[in-house]
């Protein structure tokens, strides 16, 4: 198809016509296509015609048109469109939030089990401490009263606060209250007890072992109540 | 928060993507109905119209992240969007049009009609418009987009080209077809007499 500019002499073919001429009178307008059509259609009854068909038909279409200029999807599809809007903003939200949750339970869980660790382990710390100190003050007692013989009562009243055999080569430890029996008429019984019956007798016991079963010498005097203890070597071991 | 009729389409997508409601009803309120008439005359139903628009804005909901602001207006996405549903629903039920059909506006939404003229001629142009929505759905659908955009909708071929994304000189040679097309189905161009001698070309 020719330009515009190809129709200075208004000559324009039925072809050229049929693509371009029934924009007649349309913004789609052009000056010199205009002029061309124009003067084809003056001189081709065929486009004439055509033409006139066409200005029918573009009448209808825009009554057709204008059917439906005005109308817009029902008030129904707003609100559907406005509830899945809500719907998928409320997810996301909860999401959101349970996100956020999630993980500040994770890191509240952290905290707990990293200050309750810390708590044990100072804990635990603190009772080592204790029973080293204590085992300071035993040995600088035994040191005070002289050397042990064997099956010798070693230490006073003040030892009985823990349980402590140095060895085994019969130690005895004089519990709380007792004078020491004369070694004639003492007289020794292994028993086996659990590590929380030596508070009965007025011994501390460590309660992290107190459920544990030891062998236990029990000094006993004449009228028959134990007078002092000691603990195999074994056991002393796991005393604390 | 009051919103600005000049908003920006990005602007209201960008805060209806945030959750903001009232700028997605903005939105939905600023194109539904362009939206909608197209549908309903590249379908002839509004219940499928209805559907059409309801799916599009649907996928706005969401996939917003689907519009590219770089790749061209949202009026055009949504465009071109609406031309899928309309294309999926011509290939799920092709012969769902018919003279029957006439959308919320139906036949009778012209009362001047009954006023001006006698039952015999309103019944005349009764059918003749229904011969001439029958002609228009039954256009391929690349021809009956050039046609009801620039004919039914009077948009100019620069808008046309823009809705369907695609150059001036295709929305004119689509237009020229679907217009022959029309007239050759409206038996119009038996009306032509045979091509006179005068006649050059």
């Amino acid at each position: 198809m020719r330009a515009a500019d190809d129709f200075g002499e208004l000559e324009m073919t039925c072809e050229e016509f049929a693509m371009t001429g029934l924009d007649l009178g349309t913004a789609e307008d052009d000056g010199l296509l205009q002029k061309a059509a124009r003067e084809h259609l003056r001189e081709c009854p065929h486009c004439a015609a055509l033409h006139e068909n066409w200005l029918a038909l573009r009448q209808d279409l825009r009554v057709l048109g204008a059917e439906t200029a005005e109308v817009e999807a029902p008030s129904r599809v707003e609100m559907r469109l406005r509830q899945e809007f809500r719907t998928k903003h409320k997810t996301v939200k909860t999401q959101r939030a349970a996100h956020i949750l999630g993980w500040s339970l994770a890191a509240a869980a952290t905290l707990f089990f990293a200050i309750t660790w810390v708590n044990w382990r100072l804990h635990r710390d603190g009772n080592m401490a204790k029973t080293e100190s204590n085992v300071v003050q035993t040995a600088s007692s035994q040191q005070k009263s002289g050397p042990a013989s064997p099956g010798s009562v070693s230490g006073g009243s003040q030892l009985g606060e823990v349980l402590v055999a140095s060895n085994g080569s019969g130690d005895f430890t004089l519990l709380p209250d007792s004078m020491p029996p004369a070694p004639e008429d003492a007289t020794v019984v292994r028993v086996q007890m659990q590590r929380a019956a030596l508070e009965a007798l007025g011994l501390t016991v460590n309660e992290e072992h107190a459920g544990d079963w030891i062998q236990v010498d029990l000094l006993v005097g004449d009228d028959g109540l134990p007078q002092a203890v000691r603990l195999p070597q074994t056991a002393t071991e796991t005393t604390n | 928060m009051q919103i600005e009729s000049q908003e920006r389409d990005d602007a209201l997508l960008k805060r209806s993507t945030k959750g903001d409601e009232l700028a997605f009803t903005e939105l939905y309120r600023r194109h539904q109905g362009p939206l909608y008439r197209f549908a309903v005359r590249m379908t002839g139903s509004s219940w499928a119209a209805e559907e059409i628009v309801q799916d599009v804005f649907m996928m706005l909901v969401r996939e917003p992240k689907k519009y590219d602001v770089s790749r061209g207006t949202l009026g055009a996405f949504l465009y071109g969007v609406a031309r899928n549903r309309i294309m999926k629903h011509m290939e799920r039920s092709p012969r769902d049009f018919s003279l029957d059909e006439s959308g919320d506006a139906g036949r009778d939404s012209h009362p001047q009609l009954h006023e001006q003229m006698t039952p015999a001629r309103w019944a005349e142009l009764r059918e003749r418009r229904d011969q001439v929505r029958a002609a228009v759905l039954e256009l391929p659908q690349e021809f009956r987009e050039a046609v009801v955009l620039c004919e039914l909708e009077e948009k100019s071929y620069e808008e046309a080209a823009r809705a369907l994304d695609c150059p001036v000189g295709t929305i004119r040679s689509r237009l020229h077809r679907g217009r022959a097309l029309l007239l050759a189905k409206l038996e119009m161009l038996r009306e032509v007499p045979k091509r006179a001698n005068a006649c050059r070309g």
